[in-house]
């Protein structure tokens, strides 16, 4: 297969020679002049640009279209192949009458300069054509990812509620059929890897897995695109060339969550929207804070596996698996190795993975009675940012006593990385109150983190330490443990 | 500088009547429609045949002389069609002109654009290119050479003021300072404003408080990048579209800056998406018309977010300085301030519109206040709603909250024993009209906010704010279809969508006849007289003013045509209730006539019927804010959570009642967000390190809580509504607020901005020292 194909406005677009580094956005909005996805940030951030993608899939045994907000800025043109593109000026109905988000955002006033508005409207709609009548801590979840600077807010979370005042039918939902008929009729098959030359570049996207197997050892020197999240901004910000694009992302048997001896095992092509439940399932705490990562444009898109290949040292999943022991599967060809994702990383920005070789899954341990597991992200704002600090921590306690800890920070060394000292501190300590000051003092000899503009080192050792207070309080309270934002003041005064 | 109406300049008096349409819903907002389906058209949306794509080499340096450029290699790239740089710019002497809320100077305005002698800051332009593809332009950036010599920088505010600081400009002395210094320096002027005797004022008072501020810039952070798209046709006329918050005033500066007759300029402003005061300057507009004069094609120029950050807006970073004196029974007696503003690479900061609003809420009777303005290698500061206003209120509301404790008076009752209220003399002259601050105070004491109970780690911050509402040269035109339809041009920029509908209302009331029927759009450069820059709140204030004349010159004109049809003297005919009606039954018995039956009739009966205006609008009607904030500060990591927000204004009038709810609230978020996170982080090297949104952070919403909003009306003697600017005030006291929220959750008072968890945590540490520090 040569050429990318994709649903859109009710039909199949077949694109060739495509320039593989070309991203939606651009696309839209100088090939096909559609000007009302709008750009304010090209970085993932803003939500300006929020477009929603269909995709095929089986519910209770019936063929389905899931529809998921993404950030167009990020977003290669040949990621679309194979799904249904949603922009703002396709939401109108037949008739000519608004859809229900859009007609609600102007009768309660959530468009002031509007340039914010596609965006939001994008991202309401999607949740709106996928999950019943929200409260307002759910809204502030899914525009998380949407920047407004002139409303405040508040008349756009009163719109994302008021949309559902009318039932749920919309022309998406009356054309699913159809749609889906037209993804099936563009669906490859397991033999069909997409091929594309555009620009001097190449982009292959396999199917399965043992197709990408052999095309990542046959180009070691490809890039992987799993979501592109961090892919993108490397080429829209930082106007990085990337000459051979290997695509992770729609390798059907890379993409999911199952148990296989004891062990909880991610694809590493599995988005974060798809594995959080299953993880939550488990570690609750961690579920959590996946749900804290990015917004949820990113998760749509981005996978921990990427997250994990990535390797930045303020990466928010790593030090949660590091806590809980997970192992990585890597694969070179037709060869497998497993590799304790705490040895992955062997200093800044560098992993263990061997030319030609990739990450195919990620193993964590199943929980079990008596081990705790909390962990930590501690960013200026409460969503959608980067993480001064993040810590986790798996204790197991038997009678009162610490009988293994496991600690893990983000943003504290060059990698994720454990404590070995605080953990030497808590084994075998009482768990009580005295033994927080003493993990606290031990922490202080486990890192030196750096000052930079996110934060200090005092303020990261500060309350890298403070966390094992809180830490202390959630395992005694058996207590939730993130400060999510409740709705307060609401209905108050005016 | 503060708004005095010149003696030519025309007010409408308040009249008290009864409304029908002002202060109601509208039908609808068409502007609105558009945008929630991506219809509306903003400036990055235009495109022309041929278009060439325009982008800017920037300085990597704080500070550098310019030695050479070479562009020969960028030149011949091929599909490059023009490179420009200073050489392709006149130079231009000292002059001065108004800009919004701050001033320019045209010999500073152009080397901002583009850098002549020196680069002053991390992104300020040293050429442009356009070529026939994005990626052609930005290889041929990167083949201009430029050598630089390095400077030392200075990016601080209390660094730039040391006598041995890096000096910006050679040629710049202290303004202000008697007699005028022989040593350049960059503080660019010094600016005293008082009132009374500020010693004797102290020593009337039993509790003195002095403190010290700090404040790092903000970006207005709109979603927006500055765009504009400009084609220099053979004929010599020049078209651009562009993200303006005032297009009027850009075509007089692309004039002056390019040495072009303005007849020969039309400039439309697009629908612009958000400016906040950071629109109010040329950036991309002389380049793109100096490219597309040079390539004879139309160039389009749109920003990155990282250009936005380093090279637009921000704030002025401060360093300020507030003492207050008040007796033990809570009177003050005496305020003094320092106010040292950033202005940038360039001098003109809003500490003049700053040192006006220090104590303008308060009746006090000595006041001493000292601003300088200093230059710095940042980017040139642009307005930011209330520009200058939130960083002094941070200083004297904090000071009050430390006063009101001081003497054992809660923070409002203590603020109304000293409120401003009608003939209260200000410190920078006028004595104040009618205002709303007292009944501002009063609400937010009586609302029900204040009975909330706090928990521990919660604390209750109250502040207030003041600022102006501006006036200046308004222009309107409004022709009425032949089927009686309105079309209303205004010449005012809808820098917050239903500003629009806002005006149609007022028209329609006007008229009498429903808003539906009225359409307001915004006319480009060649459609109206001039119109200053939709800034300092005036956009409905006074827009509807010139559209309040000319829907009253339209009626006269309706009435005229009834005459002619009834055949009886125009001044016999009146306007009610949309109708031309016989002035009484004397003048005979006819039925009245609508605005559709006389539109239709009009043609044969003298033309057709319109109304127009062109007004130098005297404002004046202040508006006063009183905010109530309740947090809860995460001791582990010094977060600081809002609980709960009210925001008690006062509207004059509210026109739309909805849409100045929206003003408020969107006003606070950004007042939180500027309080809690935002700030210029520099590098040592004199460069932004954080131009994205990704670390500079604006809040989102789960940030915020839903913001509760009173709108208090005391009508403006001097507009026919009664109406008060309202967009600005909303921004003032929440960095003030939350800081005494703050306090009283922890018992620590912050000083510095932002608020930030480090810095929160810091001062608890310092409070009560941690366990690191065993
Ligand atoms: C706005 C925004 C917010 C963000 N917020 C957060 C946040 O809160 N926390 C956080 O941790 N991150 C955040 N990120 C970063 C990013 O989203 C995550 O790192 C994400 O997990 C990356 O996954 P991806 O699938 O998109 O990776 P991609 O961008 O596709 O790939 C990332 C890296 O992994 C490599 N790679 C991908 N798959 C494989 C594989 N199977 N084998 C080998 N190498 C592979 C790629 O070559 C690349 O080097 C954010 C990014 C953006 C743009
Ligand atoms: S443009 Fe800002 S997120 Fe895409
Ligand atoms: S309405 Fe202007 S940014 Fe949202």
């Amino acid at each position: 297969m040569t050429s990318v194909r994709f649903v859109f406005g009710g039909k199949v677009v077949a694109l060739d020679g495509i320039d593989p580094n070309m991203t939606v956005l651009s696309w839209l909005r100088t090939k096909v002049n559609k000007i009302g996805t709008k750009e304010g940030c090209a970085e993932g951030d803003c939500g300006a640009c929020t477009v929603v993608l269909g995709e095929l899939t089986q519910e209770s045994g019936r063929e389905r279209i899931r529809y998921r907000a993404v950030n167009a800025c990020i977003l290669f043109v040949a990621a679309l192949d194979g799904k249904q593109l949603i922009v703002v000026e396709d939401l109108r109905q037949a008739d000519g009458a608004l859809h229900p988000v859009q007609q609600a955002m102007v009768d309660l006033h959530g468009s002031q300069c509007g340039f914010c508005t596609p965006g939001f409207v994008m991202s309401l709609f999607a949740m709106y054509r996928s999950e019943g009548q929200p409260d307002r801590a759910r809204v502030n979840d899914v525009i998380a990812g949407n920047l407004c600077r002139c409303t405040g807010y508040r008349p756009i979370v009163d719109a994302a509620m008021a949309a559902y005042d009318g039932g749920r039918a919309d022309q998406f939902s009356r054309r699913e059929r159809q749609t889906v008929e037209l993804l099936k009729s563009i669906a490859r098959t397991e033999t069909e890897t997409l091929a594309l030359e555009g620009a001097g570049r190449r982009y292959f996207a396999p199917v399965t897995e043992d197709a990408l197997a052999d095309l990542v050892k046959a180009h070691p020197e490809a890039t992987l695109v799993a979501g592109g999240t961090d892919v993108g901004i490397w080429v829209t910000k930082h106007h990085q060339d990337l000459e051979t694009v290997i695509h992770v992302g729609g390798v059907r048997d890379m993409d999911f969550v199952r148990e296989v001896d004891g062990s909880m095992e991610i694809g590493a092509a599995t988005t974060y929207t798809d594995a959080v439940h299953a993880i939550a399932g488990q570690y609750p705490d961690f579920g959590e804070l996946i749900r804290r990562i990015g917004s949820v444009q990113i998760r749509n898109a981005g996978t921990i596996g990427g997250n994990v290949a990535n390797g930045s040292p303020i990466g928010d999943s790593m030090p949660g698996l590091i806590a809980l022991g997970a192992t990585l599967v890597l694969r070179l060809g037709k060869q497998k190795r497993v590799l304790p994702l705490d040895q992955f990383y062997p200093g800044y920005r560098q992993t263990a993975l061997k030319p030609g070789e990739y990450l195919s899954a990620i193993r964590v341990p199943l929980s079990q009675p008596g081990r705790h597991f909390h962990t930590y992200k501690i960013s200026k704002r409460f969503d959608q940012d980067i993480s001064a600090v993040c810590g986790a921590y798996c204790l197991d306690i038997a009678g009162g006593q610490v009988t293994r800890a496991r600690v893990a920070y983000g943003g504290m060394a060059a990698t994720p990385a454990r404590a070995p000292q605080c953990e030497g501190a808590l084994t075998g300590l009482a768990w009580t109150e005295d033994a927080v000051p003493v993990a606290m003092r031990a922490l202080a000899q486990d890192f030196a983190p750096m000052d930079d503009m996110r934060a200090t080192a005092r303020y990261r050792l500060a309350v890298a330490q403070n966390l094992l207070q809180r830490l202390y309080l959630d395992i005694e309270g058996g207590a939730p443990t993130v400060l999510a934002p409740e709705a307060s003041g609401q209905g108050m005064g005016a | 500088m503060a708004p005095k109406p010149g003696s030519f300049s025309t007010s409408i008096p308040y009249e008290e009547k009864k409304l029908k349409i002002v202060g109601t819903e509208p039908a609808d907002r068409p502007d609105a429609v558009d945008k929630v389906t991506g219809r509306a058209r903003y400036a990055a949306d235009y495109n022309l045949p041929g278009q060439l794509i325009g982008k800017v080499l920037r300085s990597p340096h704080a500070h550098a002389r310019v030695l050479s450029i070479d562009t020969a290699a960028a030149e011949a790239v091929p599909g490059v069609k023009a490179v420009v740089t200073r050489d392709d710019f006149p130079d231009m002497a000292v002059e001065h002109a108004a800009s919004g809320e701050l001033m320019i100077n045209f010999k500073d305005v152009t080397r901002n654009m583009m850098a002549r002698e020196k680069v002053f800051y991390d992104g300020h332009p040293v050429a442009a290119v356009a070529a026939v593809s994005e990626s052609a332009a930005k290889k041929a950036l990167k083949l201009i050479k430029v050598e630089y010599e390095v400077l030392p920088h200075v990016i601080d505010v209390e660094a730039a003021m040391q006598s041995d600081a890096p000096i910006l400009h050679e040629d710049q002395f202290t303004k202000g300072v008697d007699p005028t210094p022989e040593k350049p320096s960059n503080i660019a002027t010094r600016i005293e404003s008082k009132l009374g005797d500020i010693e004797a004022g102290f020593d009337q008072a039993d509790l003195v408080i002095e403190r010290e501020f700090r404040t790092k810039p903000v970006h207005q952070g709109y979603i927006e990048p500055q765009a504009s798209i400009a084609n220099y046709t053979d004929g010599g006329q020049v078209e651009v579209w562009t993200s303006t918050q005032g297009h009027f005033v850009f075509r007089a500066q692309i004039a002056k800056l390019l040495q072009l007759d303005m007849s020969k300029i039309t400039v439309t402003a697009a629908e612009l998406g958000g400016g906040f005061g950071g629109k109010n300057n040329v950036y991309l507009e002389p380049l793109a018309v100096v490219l597309s004069r040079k390539s004879r094609r139309p160039v389009k120029m749109v920003m990155t977010r990282d250009e936005v950050f380093r090279a637009t807006g921000p704030t002025s970073g401060t360093h300020t300085k507030v003492k207050i004196g008040v007796t033990k029974d809570g009177r003050i007696t005496a305020g003094q301030a320092e106010l040292n503003y950033q202005s940038g690479a360039f001098a003109g900061s809003s500490v003049p519109m700053a040192a006006i609003t220090v104590f303008t809420r308060y009746d006090i009777e000595n006041v001493l206040v000292v601003g300088h303005d200093v230059t710095c290698n940042r980017p040139k500061v642009a307005a930011y709603r209330a520009p200058g206003a939130p960083m002094i209120a941070f200083g004297v509301e904090s000071v009050l909250d430390e006063l009101a404790e001081g003497v054992g008076m809660d923070p409002v009752s203590f603020r109304l024993k000293n409120a401003a209220r009608e003939g209260t003399q200000t410190h920078y002259g006028p004595k104040l009209g009618p205002i709303g601050f007292v009944e501002t105070l009063e609400s937010a004491q009586a609302h029900p906010h204040m009975q909330e109970k706090l928990g521990p780690n919660q604390g209750r911050g109250v502040a207030t704010g003041f600022w102006f509402t501006l006036g200046k040269e308004t222009s309107a035109t409004l022709n009425v279809g032949e089927d009686g339809t309105v079309n209303v041009i205004m010449g005012t920029v809808d820098v917050t969508g239903g500003g629009r509908s806002a005006l149609a209302m007022v028209v329609a009331e006007e008229l009498g006849i429903p808003t539906e029927k009225v359409r307001v759009k915004s006319g480009d450069t060649t459609a109206l007289g001039f119109n200053f820059m939709t800034a300092g709140s005036r956009g409905t204030a006074a827009g509807s003013m010139a559209t309040v004349k000319a829907s009253r010159d339209a009626i006269q004109k309706a009435c005229e045509v009834a005459a002619r049809i009834w055949e009886v003297e125009t001044e016999e005919v009146v306007w009610e209730d949309g109708h031309a009606r016989p002035a009484s039954t004397n003048v005979g018995d006819f039925e009245p006539l609508s605005l559709a039956d006389l539109a239709r009739r009009a043609g044969a009966l003298g033309g057709t019927i319109a109304g127009h205006a062109e007004l130098d609008v005297a404002m004046g009607g202040p508006g006063f804010g009183t905010h109530i904030v309740d947090v809860e500060v995460d001791r582990q990591t010094g977060a600081v959570k809002v609980l709960r927000y009210t925001l008690v204004q006062d509207a004059g009038k509210a026109v739309y009642p909805k849409f100045i709810e929206g003003q408020f609230q969107g006003g606070a978020v950004q007042g939180i967000g500027m309080a809690l996170n935002e700030e210029y982080i520099y590098s040592e090297k004199g460069t932004l390190e954080n131009p994205g949104f990704l670390d500079y952070r604006v809040p989102v919403a789960s940030d915020v809580p839903f913001i509760n909003t009173e709108i208090v009306e005391v009508p403006n003697p001097m507009h026919p509504y009664g109406i008060r600017g309202i967009g600005e005030v909303p921004i003032i006291p929440p960095i003030a607020a939350l800081s005494n929220a703050i306090y009283h959750a922890t018992g620590v008072r912050l000083r510095d901005h932002p608020l930030s968890p480090p810095k929160v945590l810091a001062a608890l540490d310092e409070a009560a020292p941690a366990i690191a520090a065993e």
